[in-house]
């Protein structure tokens, strides 16, 4: 039982050549089954997204990883020859460190971004309410998801908006708290106050209000926000009434001045306005920042935060890679144990079953003897098929490297014949495995 | 005995700047659980001088510090555990340790003189205790406001951007534990005021004492101005930064009065 990882990423793949190995679009569930006729997977989840394409399965067989990577361009119709060498192929606790390290999003485009766990989470729930999954692979997810977890909890990695938007979202939040309540306040109606008032919609905002020289693109703008145009003479009672103002006009000169801010700060009572200027060239005077309970950001102000979180990000990353580190420890005894314990109990029970078939032959000439003696011969053998255990079991019980593992557990199942019962060989395994797990 | 609160406090203190640092939730879990740990040995000690002296221990300066370290650590525990915040955590007990030492070093409890013997008494000093308790907090709360107040105005999102709960948030605690010390605060004075008015005729000098002029009830005065002002300015926009340094300027004042005052200028107030 070999644990199998095979795909490429946006780190060793183009963008054409990952469009084209799209799993997710003709459905992982069509994927899986294809996958599962080529009969060489036990076990197999499908993850796919838009940066990766990537094969996780358990088999017997040496020949999967090549069959995998045929599969790869076999079921989206590539020539071969243009995959292959794109394509990563590891095996054991390699294959478990590369899936925590992409669940922890170190692998991702954006280091740390969160949404890779969820995609890890519904490809693994794909598979396993099809029942691609079996013991192996439920485990590695799970371990998976702890990692995430973890270094979710634990590190800053996921913290700090590394993009404008987010970086304005987070600011806003971080003076005001909840953005449920508040009032927002978009001056222009091009694509930039666009995308911004997407952004905030999505934080279910009370109201968005939009106001540009044109009325007719405030009302276009409006109504896509469903939120409601202001006339550009009617401004200063909506700067009044909101407490987020997006300026993104295409203006030369200044729109909100000190003079204008200023006044419209009185009747507002302290309550703090927090402007967000992502206009080149600038709509609002740098003195306006300078207002009580203003908080003027510009388009570069919040660039430079984003560079800042990012740089914070990778100094994190040394503590992500060692809960990665750990969980891949932790898993790899654990595989070791299910491949190597099962061997050890197999092969002490066919000397055993030996032993006992030798004496069941030798009885016509043990009947003879009294009763001491044949208690003697019984006890002999037993000591001697012991003895010559001894050192394979310990020996066998040190192994610390899977690829070790597996080949001692090939070496001895050849040797003696350990898998010529399979059925009876097969529930023993099992049960040994999960006394383990216990 | 009367030391052990103190070795705990100064370890929830440790474990808090730990956790403000580096964020650890578990450090964080830690040091909650030390500080209420802190607090019941602190509430072990009180119990056992109460049965000592047959009284609650509210007599006199260092017994009235005590209390109110006592209390600062409950009230604290109850609004970390009721809003899930705990980087204010910090501020506070170091507060609860530099204040515990004076009781931690002169433990004994003073007698009651028989003109304290009186309900009023107790409901004056309690409130009075709770007020400044509330205020403490509301000055922890003023800081850390105009701290994170300043990064982000000044664009420098750094250590407490990424520690503190939002401005709105600390605003609105603010106000809730302002206003709340400003009523016990105007029950104290008034209960005060009430019981000064029925004992004025014993002739200890201490109620002889008991005038608008004397430092410890004047500054009182001045503290209940002071939290006025800044319960009802909130009404006209003296929200958010003026209203941090309102709190925080009258915690000075509140602190000023509860410990030099008390010890040193006060001719009515030292039991």
């Amino acid at each position: 039982m070999r644990l199998l990882a095979v795909g490429l990423s946006h780190r060793t793949a183009p963008v054409e050549l990952r469009e084209l190995v799209d799993f997710a679009r003709g459905g992982l569930d069509v994927a899986l089954a294809a996958l599962a006729a080529r009969g060489v997977t036990r076990e197999a989840v499908v993850l796919s997204t838009c940066n990766r394409a990537e094969i996780y399965a358990v088999s017997e067989s040496d020949a999967a990883a090549g069959t995998i990577g045929g599969f790869f361009s076999e079921y989206h119709q590539i020539q071969d020859g243009r995959v292959a060498e794109y394509l990563y192929r590891l095996s054991g606790s390699d294959a478990a460190r590369h899936l925590f390290t992409v669940a922890a999003g170190l692998d991702s485009l954006v280091v740390g971004e969160p949404q890779i766990l969820g995609q890890v989470k519904a490809a693994f729930s794909v598979a396993s309410d099809l029942r691609y999954t079996g013991a192996l692979t439920n485990r590695l997810f799970h371990s998976a998801f702890a990692v995430g977890k973890r270094v979710r909890a634990d590190t800053g990695l996921g913290e700090g908006a590394v993009s404008v938007s987010y970086a304005a979202i987070a600011l806003a939040r971080k003076i005001f708290g909840d953005l449920k309540g508040l009032r927002v306040l978009i001056l222009g109606a091009g694509e930039m106050a666009k995308l911004t008032g997407v952004h905030l919609q999505a934080q279910q905002v009370r109201e968005i209000a939009i106001a540009s020289r044109t009325h007719a693109s405030a009302h276009g703008l409006a109504s896509r926000l469903s939120g409601r145009a202001v006339a550009w003479t009617d401004l200063d009672a909506a700067l009044t009434a909101a407490d987020i103002v997006v300026t993104a006009t295409g203006a030369a000169e200044p729109v909100l001045t000190r003079q204008r801010v200023d006044a419209i700060m009185r009747p507002r009572r302290g309550r703090p306005l927090f402007i967000i200027d992502i206009a080149v060239p600038r709509d609002v005077e740098s003195a306006v920042g300078d207002l009580d309970q203003v908080f003027l950001y510009n388009i570069d102000d919040l660039q430079t935060i984003v560079k800042e979180n990012l740089a914070r990000r990778t100094t994190e990353l040394a503590r992500a890679e060692a809960i990665v580190d750990e969980e891949v420890a932790k898993f790899s005894t654990w595989m070791q144990s299910r491949e190597i314990i099962p061997t050890v109990v197999a092969l002490r029970e066919r000397f055993e079953a030996i032993r006992q078939a030798e004496l069941r032959r030798l009885e016509p000439k043990l009947a003879g003897l009294p009763p001491e003696a044949r208690a003697r011969v019984d006890e002999i053998t037993h000591l001697i098929v012991e003895k010559l255990l001894l050192t394979p079991t310990e020996q066998l019980k040190t192994v610390n490297d899977d690829t070790m593992a597996v080949t001692y557990s090939d070496a001895l199942n050849r040797l003696f014949g350990l898998a010529e019962e399979p059925a009876a060989m097969g529930v023993k395994r099992q049960s040994g495995a999960e006394r383990r797990v216990k | 005995m009367h030391l052990l609160p103190l070795i705990l406090y100064a370890a929830a203190t440790a474990a808090y700047v730990v956790h403000f640092a580096w964020r650890d939730p578990r450090v964080g879990r830690l040091a909650t659980a030390t500080l209420g740990a802190g607090v019941l040995a602190h509430t072990f000690l009180i119990g056992m001088q109460t049965v000592q002296v047959g009284h609650a221990p509210l007599v006199g300066t260092t017994a009235a510090i005590s209390a109110f370290v006592w209390l600062l650590g409950l009230s604290y525990l109850y609004v970390e555990l009721t809003t899930d915040e705990r980087a204010m955590g910090l501020f506070v007990a170091i507060l609860l340790v530099v204040l515990y030492l004076i009781p931690a070093l002169d433990p004994s409890v003073s007698p009651r003189p028989p003109v304290l013997r009186s309900p009023l008494f107790t409901v004056h000093v309690v409130s009075m205790l709770f007020a400044y308790a509330s205020f403490a907090l509301g000055a922890v709360l003023g800081i850390t406001y105009v701290l994170l107040f300043k990064e982000i105005k000044a664009k420098q999102l750094g250590f407490f951007y990424a520690r503190l709960p939002s401005l709105q948030t600390l605003d609105v605690m603010n106000a809730r534990v302002v206003t709340i010390g400003w009523i016990c605060l105007t029950l104290g004075i008034t209960i005060g005021g009430i019981w000064a008015a029925q004992v004025h005729q014993v002739p200890d000098p201490r109620v002889q004492a008991m005038s608008v002029l004397d430092p410890k009830i004047l500054v009182a005065l001045v503290s209940w101005a002071v939290y006025s002002f800044a319960v009802f300015a909130r009404r006209v926009g003296w929200s958010g930064r003026r209203a941090a340094w309102l709190s925080t300027v009258g915690f000075a004042i509140v602190l000023l009065n509860f410990v030099p005052v008390g010890y040193f200028l006060t001719k009515s107030h030292n039991f």
